[in-house]
Parts: structure tokens; C-alpha cells; sequence
């Protein structure tokens, strides 16, 4: 399993063999606020880099997270439909969203300390 | 861009790691905990706010005649220990503002919106009304929630609901913005962070503008610059309620024609099946009716999304289709409001 990576809009991924696992960062979460509603993609639907994937309802605002490579979605935390609020408590570990196939692989993320500088 | 303005409690939000947002000028705490846990702090025991960034004006007793003329409801016949919430209407009728007064013997609080605060002062120049700004020398503090009374009694006397009092340091009414009782304490910035630790010590929390929203967005209560604006009159927010005043206001031969035509927009409320949230701007039409949303968000009681939308016409049915983002959704307009 590779290192978690991270996007200019906020979502982190990490790479495992031929999928990725992705969700939004830390940062993000508190940006938008208590989540309070998450529409995730069906199984087998496919998208390319830069398509939204998931949607985030918050209290203060609504936001897309986005795929961060062409890629097949392979499963989806059903836990977040009916507690979405683990995206907020733990968004790097339970508040993970989709497993995805990569389609073609782009592990152009930013490191964490790069991530860092980026949202300081 | 000019410097935001700070309340004097600013370094206690700070330290109390609030995440602070720019609200009309001022630097103002958004939330502390979450504006989740915040809300059901107030629903279901108690939580306070600092709403010093509000404007407050003491006005002159002897001039309630000329500031009658200038509000839809009656502040020269309620006694006076009242508070009450009206609402300034300009010469057509529509909203410079909504406010709340306190009427003591001696004198009024006018306590505004504080988008507002700059062009109520204006207003009340143009018509030769005389004020006090008390806006930088004071905080104002709202204690709000189920238990926020049973607190409250141990600090200072309770009023009657929507009285007010002055006591010790506290010049206070039994009101707020949350749909929960309580009071609103108008003190000294030198007196305010006693106010505070005795708040604290009895487990009432801080909360920030972001629970304040949708505690009063859950309350069905309108806010300013969204259900209410120089735009809308009180007839089509749906706040016929505060037209009491009996004698000759500004705007009122329009207010008085609106109510007889009926021909006006029409403000409702709304609940959405779906897990989107009709933010405001977001376009809607109810069968040929248009309208667009004024505020939107979850109700975290109901835990569905609930809000406002402003129609051009009253609606003939209940159902109402929202543009979010692109996806139609539908939505049933209610007429009761969100909380029994």
C-alpha cells in the first residue's frame, strides 16, 4: 500500500495494488462543517479524473469530492448514509467514502507535508 | 477592506477556539463544538451567544410618538415593562430592518440587525430622532434553551415572557431568536466575563452564528437579508402579525393594500424528501408559481432539510419542484410551522 496522497481539492487516496480507497481531508472537513448528508455513487459507475463522486452536504455548504484518477467505483461506505458524521470524527479512517479500480493510474498527489504547505 | 470589528469577548472565543467568520463587519464566532452539538445544546439544556456585534440605540421616551411612525406595530400602547419585536418599513412598505425594543419608563433600547445598524441610525436622523449608540460600550449576551430559564434564575430575576427588566448590572428581556426561552442581557464589557464564568459554571455552553441559524431557521423565525428586505414587506414574510400599530406608519397604504388585494409574493415554508439541502438562491416553482429560496438548511431535530422560498404569488398546491444543482427535486410546502 502506498503512502495517503492528497488533492489540490481536498480529497485524500491511497493506492493499493490496482485500486484506491479516497475521502476528503481533514482540512476539508472542518472547512465545511457538520456533514449532515452524503450521496455516493453506485457500484460498477465509472468516472474520470477530475469527475465529481460524491457529494457532501454540510451545514454551512455543500461540496464535491472528486476522483482523483479514471477509475470504476468497486465499493461504497454505506455507513456514511446513515451516520455521515464519521466523515468529520475520522475523515482519513471511517469517513472514507468510495474503493475504486483504477482505470489509469496518476499517483501525482501531493505528499502530506506538501498538503500541508499547500492549505497553510 | 477595512479592519473587522471585534466584540470585547474576542480573545475568549479565541482561546475557547472558536472558528471565527466575517458577519456584516464584524469578526464573530461561527461555532465552538459544531453547530450541531450547539443546536441541541439549546434545544435540549441551554447555550449562550455573544450577539454584541447587534446594534443598540437608547432612545429618548419622549419621542415614541415619531418612532411609531416608523414601524408596522404598536410601541406607544404596550406597557412598559414590554419588549417587542417589529419591524422598520420604509415608504413602500417594505423592511429597513427588523428590530426589537425594550420600553422602560424612562427610556427604549432599539436592538437591530447589525447589517442594519449604520442605516437605522440614518433613518432615524432623517426624521429627527435622537439615540444613543451603546453599540461599542456594551455586550449583549443570549442565554437560550429548555433549561436556560431554571439558570438563569440563580444570576438575576426572571420577567415575564417578552418583559423586560433592569437588575444589578443587567438591562435585560425575557426574548431571543432560537424558539427556546430566555433572555438577552445587555451589560458592560467590564461585566461580562463574570456573566460568563457564572454561565459556564452551570453548564451552559457557547455557541456560535452557525447554531444561531439554524436554531432560528427551525423556529420558522425570518432573518434579515433573506425572509425580510428592502424588497419584501411584512405582509408577504408572513409576519401580518406585527401590523398592530393602529394609527398612521410609514408604508402603511401599501401594507394596508397588499393585505386587501392579497396580490403580493407570498413567503413559505418548506421540507425536502431528499438529501439535498435548497440552499438560498436556489430556483423552485410551485405549478406555474415561481420562487426562489431564501434560506435552506437540515433541521437537526427533523433531520431533514427544511427552509424558506419566496413566491411571486401564493401558491396553488403544496408541492414544489427545487432546481438543486442541476437535479430536480421535490419538496411540500407546509403551513404549520417546522417545530410543533
Amino acid at each position: 500500500m502506498s503512502d495517503t496522497k492528497y488533492l489540490e481539492t481536498h480529497e485524500w487516496y491511497i493506492v493499493d495494488g490496482e485500486s484506491f480507497t479516497v475521502g476528503i481531508s481533514d482540512f476539508a472537513q472542518g472547512e465545511l462543517g457538520d456533514i449532515v448528508f452524503v450521496t455516493l455513487p453506485e457500484v460498477g459507475q465509472e468516472f474520470s479524473k477530475g469527475d465529481a463522486i460524491v457529494e457532501v452536504e454540510a451545514t454551512k455548504t455543500v461540496a464535491d469530492a472528486y476522483a482523483p484518477m479514471d477509475c470504476v467505483i468497486t465499493e461504497v461506505n454505506s455507513n456514511l448514509e446513515t451516520e455521515p458524521e464519521l466523515i468529520n470524527n475520522d475523515p482519513v479512517g471511517d469517513g472514507w467514502m468510495v474503493k475504486a479500480e483504477i482505470k489509469e493510474m496518476d499517483d501525482s498527489g501531493m505528499t502530506y507535508q506538501q498538503y500541508e504547505s499547500f492549505i497553510s | 477592506m477595512s479592519e473587522l470589528k471585534t466584540t470585547s469577548l474576542y480573545e475568549f472565543h479565541l482561546s475557547k477556539n472558536s472558528k471565527m467568520i466575517d458577519f456584516s463587519g464584524w469578526s464573530m464566532p461561527f461555532s465552538y463544538d459544531g453547530t450541531l452539538k450547539e443546536h441541541n445544546y439549546v434545544r435540549n439544556s441551554a447555550g449562550y451567544f455573544d450577539v454584541s456585534h447587534m446594534g443598540r440605540l437608547r432612545l429618548d421616551y419622549s419621542q415614541i410618538d415619531e418612532i411609531n411612525y416608523l414601524i408596522c406595530s404598536d410601541l406607544k400602547n404596550i406597557n412598559n415593562t414590554k419588549a417587542l419585536y417589529s419591524i422598520f418599513t420604509t415608504e413602500t412598505g417594505s423592511a429597513l430592518d427588523d428590530v426589537i425594543f425594550w420600553k422602560f419608563e424612562d427610556e427604549l433600547i432599539l436592538i437591530c440587525n447589525a447589517s442594519n445598524t449604520l442605516k437605522i441610525k440614518n433613518h432615524l436622523d432623517s426624521f429627527s430622532i435622537n439615540y444613543d449608540d451603546l453599540t461599542q460600550h456594551t455586550d449583549l449576551i443570549a442565554v437560550q434553551g429548555k433549561d436556560a430559564i431554571s439558570v438563569i434564575k440563580d444570576i438575576m430575576r426572571i420577567p415575564n415572557k417578552f418583559s423586560t427588566l433592569k437588575e444589578s448590572v443587567f438591562t435585560y428581556a425575557r426574548t431571543g431568536y432560537t424558539g427556546e426561552d430566555g433572555v438577552e442581557i445587555m451589560l458592560e464589557h467590564k461585566n461580562t466575563i463574570d456573566l460568563i464564568d457564572q454561565l459556564e459554571s452551570r453548564g451552559v455552553k457557547p455557541c456560535g452564528l452557525g447554531s444561531r441559524d439554524t436554531l432560528r431557521l427551525e423556529a420558522s423565525l425570518p432573518l434579515y437579508g433573506f425572509e425580510l428586505s428592502d424588497d419584501i414587506t411584512p405582509v408577504e414574510a408572513g409576519l401580518k402579525w406585527t401590523l398592530s400599530n393602529p394609527d398612521d406608519y410609514l408604508g402603511k397604504n401599501v401594507i394596508d393594500e397588499q393585505l386587501k388585494t392579497k396580490e403580493h409574493k407570498y413567503l413559505k415554508r418548506f421540507k425536502l424528501n431528499a438529501k439535498q439541502i435548497a440552499r438560498t438562491g436556489t430556483v423552485c416553482n410551485s405549478g406555474s408559481v415561481s420562487g426562489v429560496v431564501t434560506s435552506g438548511n437540515i433541521s437537526p431535530i427533523l433531520g431533514y432539510p427544511i427552509g424558506f422560498a419566496l413566491f411571486e404569488t401564493n401558491p396553488s398546491h403544496n408541492l414544489v419542484e427545487f432546481d438543486i444543482r442541476g437535479n430536480l427535486v421535490e419538496g411540500n410546502l407546509l403551513e404549520k410551522r417546522f417545530l410543533s
